[in-house]
């Protein structure tokens, strides 16, 4: 197999010498996984490199870093796809948690927002007690395996914006873990889940982050959107978040039933009122993106059709 | 140092130790479970295809669980305790049962009820599974029903030292935290060590990089027995060249292995069971073809999905494909996934009885892979690891809550202090031996000459090879001598340990003259019934493996010629 010299450069952090960057010459193919990359590193060159490694097969969840800027696995990643054309490639710390050790981030956080969620099933008693057989169909089972596919590595927490600029969204990982045990019918508190989790999924900007990042394919995007499919079956205090969250999905209603659809302007002066959209308008004024709030957008044709549609919605 | 006061100590966050963690917490008692990983983190994810059971009313017609406990029998190559066995199987179903409860995604079948697969050496079809990513869902299943009790605390990322003992007495552990490097001494009553298996001894595994036998280590230089630690299972399908392990749901469910003659070559080996014979007899056989000439260059044979089809692959077996895809660059459903044997399963273990209590301490446990009930002899089934871990995790469980309901406190704490400045004397000194240095020449020498083929030359030289690296590891040193996640000196432990058991393990392979299940020898071929149907003990002496034998136990079934 054919063997290259590549050069790995790593963010080193201690308490005593601060941050600093090291690199290493380490001799791969086009099999070699970065943890064994660092594997290498470790037992040949330099002892003291600290990472986390554990499964080499992106089941665990591990050694989430950056990667040439990137949020992903190590062993995932393979040394030759990600070096540039001289060979090189670089590696730090995951983005938001505290840097303790090189590569070894303080991940506690991330934990914390896992606890929050109730990540266990309550089953019924009579299950519990073995007098019950659960049954579950096969596309239920699908819809939970998915979201039960989060193999806890941290990496959409360490992408996400929403998590830095707002305290009490619990973040996408947490979101996916809740949104499994709504989806499984096996489960009794459905709704206090969904009272858990409501007011924390209307606090996701959508912008698929951690879709993008996540090595499972677990989406977690998609179970806060799922999550919000439940706002009706809501009972949790009337917050602020919340009251935009059923203004807009009343104005979701109201567009497609009035217009066939999602006008972007409009749903926007519905949601957020005349005060917010005028905040706004000077914002993109000054940023010289208000022409895109007066595109044209014309009603669809067969708008009786939607509104027989719609009908049978309501 | 920090003091802190548990009934029970559980060493290791895997599927066995969880298992016992949510038993004994479930009777009211304080456990503490400690880990060098965060648990999810813990081998147990790694196991794939799923996990045996016999359910009434959900599998075949045919079948029951004497089916089962035979086929554990003769794929053990009847070295297995027949008592163990028929435990094993009796509470298969109900140990599927209690899965479900806490939260499990088995597949199902189209009736809502769990679905079911035929694995290697199987009668009938019985293994229950998650995609192919059992072991994870079921660990995560798990950890998080744990993390329900208030009176179970979690020790993540602490490191253990050694067993904590007053004469025959266990009294806890000491640990050591790894992102501070503060020593703790974690005093109980009961100690399970639950700690996993041994894969880093050898070059070529389909193990974590985590694997590295601490719980044997630790338990080897308490006094504790090793059962028959010569018994080692490589895997048929490591993905070549990087050993990541493709489950045996490929072969069962349609899987075909090939030479670079495009033959179906297990038809000239096990000429009932094909590519689904167990795993020791795969095994050699992909060896011997390799041997022969009838290998890819580089030294693999191909795995052929392609008549599957894209569905089903994707469907059953994505996890399969996905490493396929990401780490050998092969697209399964157009091409043979390139594979070859890896070191897999550890059969021996700290030697335990059907309660999965020790004998040589009072209050020690251990489950799991880091155990040898002896349900998997010589030779372990697919899809019967995960079954071990949690049908004899929730066994050991109760035998811990029988356990402490008996036995008082004992006071003292006399190894303590030896303990801690023992561990510290790696980082004190100045210069010495490297762990990297020892340990890539221990995974040559385990490879070399105690793998899938062995003889007296080769296990001599094996046992004086060891027996040099553990006197050069008397003078281990680290560079590193900061105080966060110094990794290094936990490499250090780690080698300390694996030279241990590498040692037991390969001495117990030089006695025993003759071939059984995963141990082969070229210069004693054939089982020998009337000499070894025997259990190896073995202690640790000052610097060699003191060996006895005590009889299997039978309860039905008489040997017969291993044939599939």
């Amino acid at each position: 197999m054919e063997e290259k010299e590549i050069t790995v450069n790593v963010k080193k952090y201690n308490e005593k010498d601060g941050v600093f960057w090291k690199s290493y010459r380490v001799k791969a193919d086009r099999y070699t996984q970065m943890t064994e990359v660092l594997r290498r590193i470790k037992t040949e060159q330099d002892p003291s490199l600290s990472y986390r490694a554990s499964c080499h097969m992106a089941v665990c969840g591990s050694c989430s870093m950056k990667i040439n800027g990137i949020p992903s696995l190590a062993c995932k990643t393979m040394a030759f796809k990600v070096m540039d054309e001289k060979g090189e490639i670089n590696l730090e710390s995951m983005d938001y948690y505290t840097e303790v050790r090189d590569l070894i981030p303080d991940v506690d956080t991330f934990y914390d927002r896992m606890y929050k969620v109730m990540p266990r099933l309550y089953a019924d008693e009579e299950v519990i007690e073995g007098k019950e057989e659960q049954r579950m169909l096969p596309e239920e089972q699908k819809e939970v395996w998915k979201f039960q596919g989060c193999i806890y590595c941290g990496l959409c927490v360490s992408a996400c914006p929403s998590v830095k600029a707002d305290e009490k969204f619990l973040g996408p990982a947490a979101h996916a873990k809740g949104y499994r045990y709504i989806a499984d019918d096996r489960d009794t508190k459905k709704e206090e889940r969904i009272d858990m989790l409501m007011d924390s999924a209307w606090r996701c900007t959508s912008c698929y982050m951690c879709y993008e990042v996540c090595p499972q394919d677990v989406q977690p995007v998609i179970a806060i959107k799922k999550t919000r499919s439940h706002l009706d079956d809501y009972r949790g205090p009337e917050t602020d978040v919340i009251t935009m969250a059923r203004k807009h999905d009343n104005a979701i209603l109201e567009l497609i039933n009035d217009t066939g659809k999602i006008k972007e302007s409009s749903l926007y002066l519905k949601t957020f009122g005349f005060g917010e959209a005028i905040k706004d308008s000077i914002n993109m004024l000054k940023s010289g993106k208000i022409k895109y709030a007066f595109t044209k957008d014309n009603n669809v044709k067969n708008i009786n059709e939607i509104k027989k549609i719609m009908g049978d919605k309501k | 140092m920090e003091k802190k006061e548990y009934d029970a100590v559980i060493l290791g966050g895997g599927l066995a130790g969880l298992m016992a963690a949510n038993i004994v917490a479930s009777a009211g008692f304080s456990v503490a479970v400690v880990s060098k990983v965060f648990p999810t983190r813990s081998h147990s994810a790694a196991a794939e295809g799923g996990i045996a059971a016999y359910i009434k009313g959900n599998s075949d017609p045919n079948d029951d669980p004497d089916f089962m406990s035979y086929d554990e029998v003769k794929g053990g190559d009847y070295l297995v305790d027949q008592d163990a066995a028929e435990l094993l199987s009796a509470k298969s179903g109900e140990i599927v049962h209690i899965l479900d409860a806490w939260g499990a995604p088995f597949n199902r079948q189209p009736d809502g009820r769990i679905a079911l697969r035929y694995f290697g050496g199987q009668t009938y079809p019985r293994t229950r599974f998650v995609a192919d990513k059992t072991g994870m869902a079921l660990l995560h299943t798990l950890f998080e029903h744990a993390t329900g009790f208030k009176n179970i605390d979690f020790y993540n990322e602490y490191y253990v030292l050694d067993i904590v003992k007053e004469g025959k007495d266990v009294n806890g552990l000491v640990a050591m935290e790894m992102k501070t490097m503060d020593p703790v001494y974690l005093k109980s009553r009961a100690l399970l060590i639950a700690a996993g298996g041994l894969g880093m001894l050898y070059k070529h595994t389909t193990n974590s990089y985590i694997n590295t036998g601490d719980g044997y280590g630790i338990a080897l230089r308490s006094g504790v027995a090793l059962k028959d630690p010569e018994f080692v299972q490589f895997h048929p399908t490591g993905l070549y060249p990087s050993d990541i392990l493709i489950s045996e749901a490929a072969r069962a469910e349609g899987g075909i292995l090939k030479n670079n003659k495009g033959e179906r070559f297990m038809a000239r080996y096990a000429p009932h069971k094909f590519d689904l014979a167990p795993r020791d007899i795969v095994s050699r056989s992909m060896t011997i073809e390799i041997r022969e000439g009838r290998g890819f260059k580089g030294g693999y044979l191909g795995l052929d999905l392609t008549h599957l089809g894209k569905e089903y692959i994707m469907e059953r077996l994505s996890l399969a494909y996905d490493a396929a895809k990401t780490f050998s660059g092969v697209d399964a459903t157009e091409e043979m996934i390139p594979v070859r044997p890896a070191q897999h399963y550890f059969m021996g273990g700290i030697d335990v009885d059907i309660t999965g209590s020790n004998h040589d301490l009072n209050g020690i446990f251990a489950a799991g892979e880091a155990a040898c009930v002896s349900v998997h002899g010589a030779n372990r089934l697919g899809s019967n690891s995960l079954l071990e871990t949690l049908v004899y995790g929730r066994e050991t469980g109760d035998s811990m809550v029988n356990f402490l309901k008996s036995h008082k406190n004992v006071e003292s704490n006399s190894n303590v202090d030896d303990i801690v400045n023992t561990a510290y004397l790696y980082i004190k000194r100045e210069s010495g031996e490297h762990f990297g240095t020892l340990l890539n020449e221990l995974r040559d020498i385990m490879w070399e000459n105690v793998g899938i083929f062995r003889d007296k030359k080769k296990l001599e030289e094996a046992v004086g090879k060891i027996s040099d690296l553990r006197k050069r590891s008397v003078n281990m040193y680290v560079t590193d001598k900061s105080s966060n996640y110094n990794t290094e000196v936990f490499n250090a432990f780690e080698t300390r340990n694996m030279l241990d058991v590498a040692l037991a393990v390969s001495s117990a392979a030089l006695n025993r003259k003759e071939t059984r299940g995963a141990h082969y020898r070229d210069d004693y071929p054939n089982r020998d019934d009337d000499n070894w149907m025997k259990h190896t003990v073995a202690y640790l002496g000052d610097s060699e493996i003191k060996i006895s034998y005590k009889p299997v136990n039978f309860t039905r079934w008489k040997p017969e010629p291993r044939v599939y």
